[in-house]
């Protein structure tokens, strides 16, 4: 199987490299055609599949701070959502707050219980703190959906008002597209200069060698807690601007399916680089819209697309093929370390 | 106190469906060296199995439910290795994990089309006639699943010990590499060591169905996170202990249900498996188990 689609993967690798070549001038085009976007298309439903495309992007790029670059292993990204989709309908119904304030403040409050998250989970890794954050996820869930008191339950929170600005309503989704596009920009932008910073480095190191890592006076702890909250927030932020996009939101919109679809796509895209998440979430959504007339098979062959890709290519679409995640490499570490461990 | 009662005698027979549930995880994670997703989907899968076994022979022949679940779940089992495990045993780990992750994806969505996803009622294969002693009181259901998980678990310990096919499985789950050195083959081997997982799981699955009266395909996630949780509370590798620990799970959620509503059901299995794994992540083990 790998050998038959190795040309496929050998493309992508060209593609990856021509635009690594030219970046600013792809960045320039990328930026120019997104804000052109809903302009040339207009229609309301192809502007909600470009606004899913743009905040599933984000969170998915959220969450590879978490599992790609510090290769931590969360699968609960779906609890950070619903934390801040909550935060922003109960203060924006029942204190009338302003949605940009609540941005803010949504992110925050993921960003706190991010941190309670990995407080007490940093010194786990793998598949513990991959079942901790499952079950962290699904325990908001439960608690906002018997909760009635402060998330109406089953009811969920209605009539969430639309953001103004100046005057100005957003109420379509081409105005909400804008919204999201300036978060992702944003989002884009912090996560680089963070990604590139001491604390980023950090984090890949842990990644590659935690104990390498800790060696070299890296506090793994600490810079593990970091990536949870960092993550947490835009997570939050994004949940934030998310309320009133639906105007409707309960505990069904954030079951775990929606934590599998964030993490396929930041997998399908390539986990580690920052362009990935954009590409895989542009990916899965474009084709769930257009195999949309198939109803549940889709979800099908959502599967089977996560499938061969980890059969095809393990560092996603968008991932290098010298990444420590593409497979070679780290069989070769590993093989190192047991030998060490075996002459000790 | 007489529902505090009933409550420990329901939490003793769950926790031995989750035992067997558990039971099963900790083969595959023992055998094959991998933690998987797909329990909970192999899980339904038994109990569908199971169900239009039922609906074809038109009898409720309890041994031939038990067969159709364990053989249904030991192809799913075989299905699971093929695709997931057999070429990443020497790749990064995280890729094994996403591709139990996506085919429980596509098994709980195939499940949901060919099955469909409306609630189906179990049909009652046993009489509901209730024994009292005392101020116990036990349905004629909860024995017969008691009785059914232990006898298997006695089967499996008496594989595991007694015959060849159990040693060789033992020698892959301490190293596979010598295992292979002494002319076992491996690969086949973790193959059959998932596939007894899986089958016991399906097994599982024809239990809960029969004592919650009801079976959809997306039930499976909270029951197969419920067993690893049982699995790591007993070390994550070691079978009798993950037993101990499926009924442990059991007592918990009963008896926490009698302090709080029964809608927080599936919060106290998470909360406890944090609580665990803070305090003594080996769980009962005396030493840290398997390559998590």
């Amino acid at each position: 199987m790998k050998e038959l689609m190795k040309p496929v993967s050998g493309t992508l690798d060209t593609i990856r490299s021509a635009f690594l070549k030219h970046k600013k001038l792809c960045l320039l085009i990328g930026v120019v055609l997104s804000i052109l976007l809903p302009l040339v298309f207009p229609g309301g439903y192809i502007c909600g599949v470009f606004c899913r495309i743009l905040f599933y992007g984000t969170m998915a790029g959220a969450l590879n701070v978490i599992n790609g670059y510090s290769g931590q292993m969360c699968l609960g990204v779906a609890g950070f959502f619903a934390i801040g989709s909550y935060t922003e309908a109960i203060l924006a119904t029942k204190f009338g707050l302003s949605m940009w304030v609540c941005i803010l403040l949504s992110g925050i409050v993921s960003m706190i219980f991010g941190a309670v998250l990995a407080l007490p989970t940093k010194r786990l890794s793998g598949i513990y703190l991959a079942i901790i954050t499952l079950g962290f996820s699904e325990v908001i869930r439960i608690v906002c959906l018997n909760w009635t008191g402060l998330t109406g339950g089953t009811m969920g929170i209605k009539d969430i008002p639309a953001p103004t600005l100046f005057g100005f309503v957003f109420s379509r989704p081409r105005h909400y597209y804008y919204i999201f596009l300036v978060l992702a920009i944003i989002f884009l932008f912090c996560t680089r200069r963070v990604v590139n910073s001491r604390i980023g480095r950090a984090w890949m190191s842990i990644r590659e060698d935690e104990l390498a890592a800790k060696s070299l006076g890296v506090e793994n702890g600490t810079y593990k807690i970091t990536s949870f909250m960092y993550g947490a927030f835009w997570v939050g932020a994004i949940g934030a601007v998310y309320a009133p996009y639906v105007s409707y939101i309960d505990s069904t919109l954030f079951t775990l399916d929606t934590g599998w679809n964030v993490l396929a796509m930041l997998i399908i895209g390539g986990q580690g680089t920052l362009s990935g998440a954009l590409v895989g979430s542009t990916v899965i959504n474009t084709l769930t819209e257009a195999l949309r007339s198939f109803g549940d098979w889709r979800y099908v062959v959502y599967a089977l697309l996560i499938l061969v890709v980890m059969w095809v290519r393990p560092q996603g679409i968008a991932g290098a093929s010298n990444s420590i995640l593409a497979g070679e490499k780290e069989q070769k570490v590993k093989q190192d370390a047991e030998t060490k461990e075996e002459v000790c | 106190m007489q529902y505090f009662i009933s409550q420990i005698v329901n939490g003793l027979c769950q926790g031995s469906i989750y035992a067997l549930m558990a039971i099963g995880y900790s083969v595959i994670v023992g055998v094959v060296g991998f933690v998987t997703f797909t329990h909970g989907e192999v899980i339904i899968m038994g109990a569908f199995a199971a169900y239009y076994a039922f609906e074809f022979v038109g009898s409720m022949n309890l041994p031939l439910g038990i067969l159709a679940a364990f053989v249904a779940s030991w192809l799913v089992g075989i299905f699971v290795y093929k695709v997931c495990y057999e070429r990443f045993f020497k790749a990064p780990r995280h890729i094994a994990l996403i591709c139990t992750i996506a085919v429980s994806i596509l098994l709980k969505n195939l499940m949901q089309i060919v099955f469909g996803a409306a609630r189906k009622p179990m049909i009652n294969v046993i009489d509901n006639k209730i024994y009292t002693m005392g101020p116990v009181q036990i349905s004629r259901l909860q024995i017969v699943i008691i009785l059914t998980v232990v006898v298997l678990s006695l089967l499996l310990l008496f594989i595991f010990k007694k015959t060849r096919w159990g040693v060789s499985l033992r020698a892959i789950s301490q190293d596979k590499s010598a295992a292979a050195l002494i002319g076992i083959n491996v690969k086949r081997d973790a193959m059959v060591g998932n596939c007894i997982g899986s089958g016991l799981a399906g097994v599982a699955g024809l239990l809960i169905a029969m004592s919650y009266a009801i079976l959809y395909p997306s039930m499976g996630s909270t029951f197969g996170m419920k067993a690893f949780t049982a699995s790591v509370l007993g070390g994550l590798t070691s079978v009798p202990l993950a037993a101990v620990g499926g009924m442990c799970i059991g007592l918990v959620e009963n008896i926490g249900i009698t302090v709080t509503s029964a809608t927080y059901r599936d919060i106290f299995a998470f909360v406890f498996l944090i609580i665990i794994l803070l305090i003594r992540p080996q769980g009962f083990a005396s030493k840290k188990g398997g390559r998590p």
